[in-house]
């Protein structure tokens, strides 16, 4: 077989690759939304209930993943925190695509050089780390403003990325023929989304999800996320930290859980060689 | 050349000034003022004061607020330089070895197992294998003095445990960065279009990486450096919170908590700085190594 040949049988495979990787993903997320959706099926105990069992018991037969020091059930916590984790992701990510991807579409096409003042602010922002832009929020407003913090601040960078590719289409040549015929610029927007949306959706949306997931758990393990009763992954993890040098159970799941739904998101974004870091 | 290095330039002064901007706005939204011309008063006056490095004072201790961010950006810097190089030593040979061939290349995606693991997670369990395997003290705000004045004192023992813990954290993440950044500048220069042009050619494989495919690396390497930095920064953000080090980040996460904005802001443009500087030598780093790929 020449180089050449090699290189494209290599390139079906490593595509074929990414499809199955991205299924597993997308399956992982899938799995993750089901068990939040039974979450009050799946777990024994409601969310916080205390004294469930004895306290500070490794996991065994009954308790699946232990119980904490005041004998909450880790594995219904787990759960319980994994929904509160998932449902503000979504949000998050939902508010991070529409201010970043969609607005990064949109604001190529304004008019006036808006769209570079806005892409020379949104480079600014994406200088500053998305946890500290999630904690000024917070802090300028409410820890209940959480999922709302974590979205508009991971929404820079995705912003920055979406100009730049729609500013590579809009200056394309299909673009300019377009143009030259009298097509006018909402409609090459509105073409220009639907095949975003065709071809990176699953990419965008991943990676958004996987950002605030992060984002999130750790806005609440550093005390500015979500409160007790809604206790998220982040806040579980925090609050096991005192006792996990003997109690490492009742911090070691939920800190699985949350991987494991940040690894599939990513997965599901097929964030390989073509992506940023 | 000339001419894009001094865009370049002309963009870094627009980003600072951003920067000073987004601090001094900040600044002006933790104030109690009402109406649009007060607030744009009160706005304008924190940009001006700013812009001489004046960013008002603690409402803590009443100390210059920038004063205060440059007392302990020293302890920050230590943490990310140290990060930085663990980083390079450990993101180099492992992107390298998973770009190595198709089977690896393949496997790579098994390294998001490591990279989606939150750098809060990260830094517990190390300090958990640090207390319980290795028997190592627990890391507490006595142990979190700057890695100089440990050495000084001659306690190399404390100074490494003291610091080790929160450099590996840092370095990790920013490992996970450049492997990524480096497996995805290689994916690029060995699909890029003229290797098969310079193998009809007559040149060898090993010639055409290191003539051609290896500055293409080194340069894209290079442009990812400030979303390198940005990794680094965010890392160091947690270390320093999670092991008890009284660095940049959290000053800034305390002045949050207290509502101390003009400190926050100081930080804020601090960070905001460092990432910027970095952006702007990335890029004038690659465009030393492949030309054309300038603005």
């Amino acid at each position: 077989m020449t180089s050449a040949a090699a290189d494209i049988s290599d390139g079906a495979g490593d595509s074929r690759l990414r499809t199955v990787i991205s299924a597993i993903g997308l399956a992982g997320v899938g799995l993750t939304a089901v068990v939040v959706a039974l979450s009050d099926v799946i777990a024994r105990a409601p969310a916080g209930a205390v004294n469930v069992g004895p306290p500070s018991l490794a996991p065994n037969a009954q308790y699946a993943f232990g119980t904490d020091v005041l004998g909450r059930d880790v594995l219904s916590e787990t759960v319980h925190a994994l929904a509160v984790t998932f449902s503000s992701a979504v949000l998050a990510a939902a508010i991070a695509i529409v201010a970043g991807a969609v607005a990064g579409f949109a604001a190529v096409r304004a008019p006036l050089r808006l769209g570079t003042i806005l892409r020379a602010l949104s480079g600014v922002l994406g200088a500053v780390p998305v946890l500290l832009l999630a904690v000024v929020i917070v802090g300028l407003t409410s820890h209940d403003f959480a999922p709302v913090a974590a979205g508009l601040a991971a929404s820079p960078a995705i912003f920055n990325r979406s100009f730049d590719r729609a500013m590579r289409l809009a200056r394309s040549r299909h673009a300019e023929y377009a143009r030259a015929t009298g097509i006018p610029d909402l409609t090459l927007l509105r073409r220009d989304l639907v095949y975003e949306l065709r071809g990176n959706f699953l990419n965008v949306s991943g990676r958004a999800l996987a950002s605030t997931a992060i984002a999130l758990a750790t806005l609440s393990f550093l005390g500015f996320g979500a409160g007790p009763p809604h206790r998220d992954l982040g806040l579980v993890i925090a609050a096991a930290r005192a006792n996990y040098f003997d109690v490492w159970w009742s911090a070691l799941f939920p800190a699985l859980a949350l991987t494991l739904f940040i690894l599939f998101a990513r997965l599901a974004a097929v964030l390989d060689e073509g992506e940023p870091p | 050349m000339w001419r894009d290095w001094l865009l370049r330039a002309a963009q870094l002064i627009g980003s600072l000034a951003g920067a000073v901007v987004l601090a001094s706005l900040l600044a002006t939204l933790s104030q109690a003022v009402h109406g649009f011309w007060p607030f744009a008063s009160a706005f304008s006056e924190k940009i001006l004061a700013a812009i001489r490095g004046d960013f008002g004072r603690s409402a803590v201790t009443g100390a210059p607020a920038m004063a205060g961010v440059v007392a302990v950006l020293p302890l920050t810097l230590q943490l990310l330089v140290v990060g930085a190089v663990i980083a390079l030593l450990a993101g180099i040979p492992l992107g390298i070895f998973l770009s190595a061939s198709r089977t690896l290349r393949a496997a790579a995606p098994l390294i998001q197992i490591a990279a989606s693991t939150p750098v809060f997670v990260a830094a517990l369990a190390l300090i958990w294998i640090a207390v319980r395997v290795l028997h190592w003290s627990e890391p507490s705000q006595a142990s979190a003095l700057s890695f100089a004045s440990l050495m000084r004192s001659g306690d190399w023992n404390t100074a490494l445990r003291a610091f080790a813990l929160p450099a590996l954290t840092v370095g990790a993440a920013g490992a996970a960065s450049v492997q990524l950044s480096l497996r995805r500048a290689v994916a690029f220069a060995w699909s890029a279009p003229y290797r098969n042009g310079l193998r009809m050619m007559g040149l060898g494989t090993l010639d055409i990486d290191v003539r051609y495919a290896l500055p293409d690396v080194l340069a894209a390497l290079l442009r990812d450096l400030g979303e390198i930095v940005l990794a680094l920064i965010s890392a160091a953000a947690v270390a320093e919170w999670v092991f008890h080090r009284d660095g940049v980040a959290v000053l800034f996460l305390k002045s949050a908590v207290f509502g101390d904005w003009n400190v926050a802001a100081a930080a804020l443009f601090v960070f905001a700085a460092i990432t910027l500087f970095f952006d702007f030598v990335s890029v004038l780093a690659s465009q030393l190594i492949v030309p054309e790929d300038g603005p």
